[in-house]
């Protein structure tokens, strides 16, 4: 009885795997391709954007910038396929290409945090050092002066002319 | 020099070397104007040179030239260039009016450019379905790269320069966040070709 409630149930779900994998293999209409399309557009925009952000921020974004060319590369054959009608391959560059684009978004966006982080941390550091550096140049600076001033004094006192 | 004048002289000494210790951080704050940002984009023959440019091109046969996008925006930029076809009485994108050509485009290639940096494409193309009919020539297919795609575009006999040429250029666009759109940006190049039957 266990056999045949497993056998059954092994071959319902080969049959749904079926199912999706025919609805995938399915030509797509143009409508969906064209969805598709507009939405890794939409999505590429969005990631050269965190990238920019990320880059304003002062991190490193070379890594990003190699991805968004790919990313690139696979919604220009989205556009390029849906134009000559090929609307199956414009759907799969194009969600390729939209998953690839909200990768790189994300990694963006935590650049972007890391970034922002460094370059407060590096405002604080180099803060503090230049105010400590000019405190004790204000410092030095007075007791110079003094020092100057009191030469100064002693040799114009010196050439003062005495009565003897 | 009198006790004032040597005064004025030592603050002015003291002011000008407090402004070498602040300037790390001034650095951080003030941001000086950079210099003129402009964007490149250029052709090469098939040998990574500026010669050796595709001219007379058979029916059906393969060329091959590079095309290259530079950007010196003060930033990282993203570009994508509209492939399109035409012949010499079509219209070309307005330098003075800063507006594209109105024909369709056939393909495109994005560019992401780092300041200071280019980025170059092998652009390999043919066409395909050329026919001759006495002072008028047709081609149906252009080739990019692997894929067609039908332009159905005519030229006529040029008399002065004899052939029948057609026109393959390259329109640069800039993406503009503030708009969320591509805007042209007023650069394009273009190769002449003489189509010929072999």
């Amino acid at each position: 009885m266990l056999k045949r409630d497993y056998a059954f149930a092994c071959i319902v779900a080969l049959t749904l795997v079926l199912a999706m994998r025919l609805n995938v293999c399915s030509a797509l209409d143009q409508s969906e391709a064209q969805a598709a399309v507009a939405n890794a557009d939409g999505g590429l925009a969005s990631a050269y954007g965190a990238v920019a952000e990320a880059e304003q921020a002062g991190g490193n974004v070379t890594q990003l910038v190699a991805s968004l060319r790919v990313a690139g590369g696979l919604l220009d054959d989205a556009h390029d396929a849906y134009r000559i009608g090929d609307y199956d391959r414009a759907y799969s560059s194009a969600s390729n290409c939209s998953s690839e684009a909200l990768g790189i978004a994300s990694q963006a966006a935590s650049l972007k945090v890391q970034a922002e982080q460094a370059s407060s941390n590096a405002l604080f550091f180099t803060v503090t050092l230049s105010s400590v550096v000019l405190s004790v140049f204000f410092v030095l600076s007075l007791l110079g002066w003094r020092y100057l001033k009191n030469r100064y004094e002693k040799r114009v006192l010196g050439l003062r002319p005495e009565l003897r | 020099m009198n006790l004032g004048d040597y005064r004025l002289l030592y603050v002015l000494t003291c002011i000008g070397l407090a402004l070498i210790i602040v300037s790390p951080t001034l650095a951080m704050f003030v941001r000086l104007p950079g210099s003129e940002s402009f964007s490149e984009l250029w052709i090469l023959g098939p040998g990574h040179m500026a010669e050796d440019y595709p001219f007379n091109v058979g029916a059906n046969e393969t060329y091959k030239v590079y095309l290259g996008v530079g950007n010196h925006m003060g930033g990282s930029e993203y570009y994508v260039v509209y492939v399109k076809l035409r012949n010499q009485t079509e219209s070309l994108p307005d330098n003075l009016n800063k507006t594209p050509s109105s024909l369709p485009t056939l393909f495109e290639y994005r560019f992401f450019v780092r300041d200071q940096e280019t980025d170059e494409r092998e652009v390999l193309f043919s066409f395909d379905g050329a026919s001759f009919d006495g002072n008028t020539s047709s081609v149906q297919t252009l080739t990019l790269d692997g894929l067609s795609v039908d332009v159905n575009e005519c030229a006529a006999w040029d008399q002065t320069n004899s052939g029948f040429y057609y026109q393959l250029f390259f329109e640069l666009w800039l993406y503009n966040a503030t708009t969320s759109g591509f805007q042209f940006h007023n650069r394009f190049v273009g190769l002449w070709l003489n189509v010929t039957k072999t």
